[in-house]
């Protein structure tokens, strides 16, 4: 049996500003409320409305055998309050079918997994309870930001508590000669491991409308078709697990509605369920359906899904993203010591990861994938705009 | 006294301190009775008859075809800034003629101006040193070539007792104006290539500067430290170079106030981000003084080909969010900046004047300026600095930042000079200068 396991990825951030110099010191708002409406309730039209919907119909039309796993930021949370409630209310409404899991992670999407251990735990601890006040829910998986992930991370998850699942990126260099197809276990054996099957997964997300791509275009019957084969390696009828992991913006807003992205994805559970050894799974029912002895894993150094090196380049490599990540942490350990909600909770919007990544200065494929998403004209300016924000958060303190 | 002059800058045609320091000289000569036709580099065929003091604020405009300045004269503008636009002041005057025309141009200048017997080897050397260094198609270049070509008409039918040219792209327009007038030229040297560039700099520009100095009557340089250059690098006669140093321009009843941005010392560096300014030479010394001030803010005011590399090096340095850009400031953003600032710093590697240090010190701004500059000449209550000496300079100012009363008193100190620092003096030394050649010229004319 190959069960496939759809997670999206639900995140957006609070853009900054463009804060300037002579704006510091003066109380103004750092982010930019009218760029990130705009951004909200866009991506809302054309994708999270209109995807949900589907989502909500396969369902229905499925009786329990189609099944979704989301992990929502906090700052998604808020801005669907702010600025589009429709779209919480359609999330919720998935979540009541009991089709759809809910996948825990840093409320923040941040990287305090890698520069602050109890920052780290902090936001985890604020989005389990933010999942339990919106959705009622209660997360057994968990995701860090971009799929970072490195044995550490695992320890510190299982720290956290309550947690049995962990999803990351079938990286190759760890991976090796073993198939991502297979759940396994952390290097403690604490957690059951999920790994992105990356190929199929960016098939969907990123080559999806691509003409250059020798497989273009994707229908359902050659995606099946590969997914057949995979089934074919496995003789001892262990159960597997394809794991479509992806942004969730995909649908409609990465891929355009013209693309043919919402076709595809309303007649692919046909096929998937018209064959007996293929169905559908949440990551959280890996514990029951792993009928082998999983194998651990090794992760010394962190790993992502982001870009080609799958590791944290994309947001820490160059000069501009150090100085601001560690300028940010040396700050923030002084923003909590005040105790003023407002500034932590202003301060942690300049967690999210998103920031950093806007300063990314690789080129070549990637360097367009950062671009695409960027608010601002160069990283250089992004920079700039997030050095001004925590000089004024600063300046804020004393 | 009438005088036809060139410049390429002047409010609200500004891109430098070039527009800022012909609009008080300027001022002061018309104080003086001294009347001034100027010609700009504007869209529209236009002059503009300056007569009295408040002229240099509501630019009175002539057009050169009479159609248009009827046209011209019967519109109603609903403010200044409409006005000015319809005269198309802006850097780039788009609407100048096509190349075709300026090749016939200095061909022209070849076979009419130069084929006159009165021409000697000696002129014809240095115009053809102008024609064969105006050639290409760099933009700037294309400009100059079509602002020269303008000026033939200007220098024909305006009425004027000498001309007076400002830095080299306006040389070939006063040189034109003289051969075409037989009236004196007086060129004005605001910056050099060696200044600008922070190096030898471009071998076309050194040659137009050279030809419009050596056919000059006089050379007005803004201090002794150009005065040398002159000499030194462009072999200019030492008799026929004046010195004149620039002032700085108080606006009537402006009020120099203080409001802080950042709580702890702050310290600016305002000007544009280019090799001459040396704005990494800033950089360094706000490393240095970091260390030991953590709590100081370092901004960077400004735009120019360095930002790139700046910024990524202040990252690189890991200076946190102590070392700030502003990108490019407006007049009322560089005052913001202004009052908000302790300590400015000019560390240029060549600064023939600099009137920037002046505006930071009618603030109270205690200044460090480098000692390869034209304004450490005029002012006592700055401090002084080479550029190169990094240690000095971070010394100065962790010593600024550990003694805040000796820094307020300088800052008095200097606020004060500063407004000693008068256009009226220039003025009576532009004055002097046009006298001598106005003499000289009747003297010849005998």
């Amino acid at each position: 049996m190959l069960n496939i396991v759809f997670y999206f990825q639900v995140h957006q951030p609070f853009r900054l500003r463009h804060v300037n110099v002579l704006d510091i010191g003066k109380d103004l708002d750092l982010f930019d409320d009218k760029l990130n409406a705009e951004v909200m309730r866009k991506v809302a039209q054309k994708c999270y409305l209109p995807t949900n919907k589907l989502l909500l119909e396969l369902i229905d039309k499925y009786e329990g055998k189609f099944k979704v796993a989301f992990s929502i930021t906090g700052t998604a949370i808020e801005q669907f309050k702010l600025y589009s409630p429709e779209t919480l209310e359609s999330f919720k409404q998935l979540v009541r079918t009991g089709c759809v899991e809910m996948i825990g992670e840093t409320y923040y999407h941040s990287l305090a997994a890698l520069y602050d251990t109890n920052e780290f735990l902090d936001q985890v601890m604020m989005h389990r309870r933010l999942m339990m006040d919106e959705f009622g829910v209660h997360t057994t998986t968990f995701r860090n930001t971009e799929l970072i992930y490195k044995d550490t991370i695992g320890d510190l998850v299982f720290e956290a508590g309550g947690f049995d699942t962990i999803l990351t990126e079938g990286v190759d260099r760890i991976l090796q000669w073993r198939s991502p197809l297979y759940a396994y276990k952390n290097y403690r054996k604490n957690l059951n491991m999920l790994l992105k099957y990356y190929k199929l997964s960016d098939d969907i997300a990123f080559r999806f409308s691509n003409r250059d791509w020798p497989d273009y275009p994707l229908t359902v019957d050659k995606f099946i078709h590969w997914i057949e084969q995979l089934t074919l390696a496995e003789q001892k009828e262990r159960n597997l697990f394809l794991n479509l992991f992806m942004d969730y913006e995909t649908f409609g807003e990465h891929q355009w509605a013209e693309t043919g992205i919402f076709d595809f994805m309303r007649h692919f559970p046909d096929e998937v369920l018209k064959r007996p050894h293929l169905g559908f799974a949440n990551p959280s029912q890996v514990r029951q359906w792993a009928n082998y002895q999983q194998e651990s894993l090794t992760f010394p150094e962190p790993v992502s899904w982001a870009d080609e090196q799958r590791d944290i380049s994309a947001w820490v490599e160059n000069d501009m993203q150090k100085n601001a990540i560690n300028t940010y942490y040396e700050l923030f350990s002084k923003v909590k010591a005040t105790h003023n909600e407002e500034l932590i909770c202003m301060a942690r919007r300049l967690s999210t990861s998103d920031h950093f990544y806007y300063m990314c200065t690789k080129y070549f494929q990637d360097g367009d994938v950062h671009k695409y998403f960027s608010p601002y004209d160069s990283p250089d300016q992004a920079y700039i705009y997030y050095i001004n924000a925590l000089a004024d958060l600063e300046e804020r303190m004393l | 006294m009438k005088v036809l002059m060139f410049t390429w800058e002047f409010p609200p045609l500004i891109a430098g301190g070039l527009g800022m320091a012909c609009y008080g000289m300027v001022k002061a000569m018309l104080a003086q009775g001294i009347k001034v036709d100027l010609v700009l580099p504007t869209k529209e065929m236009v002059y503009f008859p300056l007569r009295k003091e408040s002229d240099v604020d509501s630019l009175p405009v002539v057009f050169m075809d009479p159609v248009l300045q009827n046209d011209f004269s019967n519109r109603v503008f609903s403010d200044p800034v409409e006005r000015l636009k319809y005269i198309g002041v802006s850097t780039s005057p788009e609407s100048y003629h096509t190349i075709g025309d300026i090749k016939s141009f200095v061909s022209r200048v070849e076979t009419e101006y130069l084929s006159h017997n009165d021409t000697n080897k000696e002129e014809y050397n240095l115009w053809q040193q102008i024609t064969s260094n105006l050639e290409g198609d760099n933009d700037f270049i294309l400009k100059v070539q079509e602002f020269t070509q303008r000026s033939e008409r200007f220098a024909k039918e305006l009425d004027y007792d000498l001309i007076h040219a400002h830095d080299w792209l306006t040389y070939p327009s006063g040189m034109l104006a003289r051969k075409l007038s037989g009236k004196p030229l007086v060129v004005h040297i605001h910056a050099t290539e060696f200044d600008r560039a922070g190096g030898p700099g471009n071998p076309q520009v050194h040659n137009i500067e050279h030809a419009g100095m050596t056919y000059a009557d006089r050379v007005i340089a803004v201090s002794k430290y150009t005065a040398q250059m002159i000499v030194s690098r462009y072999k200019i006669d030492t008799a026929k170079v004046r010195i004149v140093h620039n002032a700085f321009t108080l606006e009537e009843n402006r009020v120099f106030t203080r409001e802080r941005l950042f709580k702890g010392p702050t310290i600016l560096f305002l000007g544009r981000l280019t090799l001459q300014k040396g704005p990494d030479y800033y950089l360094d010394v706000a490393k240095m003084v970091l260390e030991k001030h953590p709590q100081a803010t370092f901004i960077m005011a400004g735009t120019g080909d360095m930002a790139r590399q700046l910024l990524r090096r202040s990252a690189k340095l890991g200076l946190k969010n102590r070392f700030l850009f502003t990108g490019f400031l407006n007049r009322q953003q560089v005052e913001t900046i202004l009052q908000a600032s302790d300590i400015y710093m000019l560390p240029s590697v060549s600064e023939p004047f600099g009137i920037s240090p002046l505006e930071a010190m009618a603030f109270g701004v205690t200044s460090i300026i480098s000692k390869q500059s034209g304004v450490s000449e005029v002012v006592h209550n700055a401090y002084k600095v080479d550029y190169w000496d990094v240690q000095l300079m971070a010394d100065t100012i962790n010593n600024l930042i550990e003694n805040p009363d000796k820094r307020i008193t300088m800052g008095y100190r200097g606020m004060k000079e500063v407004n000693q620092i008068r256009w009226t003096e220039a003025a009576d030394k532009i004055h002097k200068v046009y006298s001598e050649v106005l003499s000289q010229h009747t003297k010849s004319q005998e």
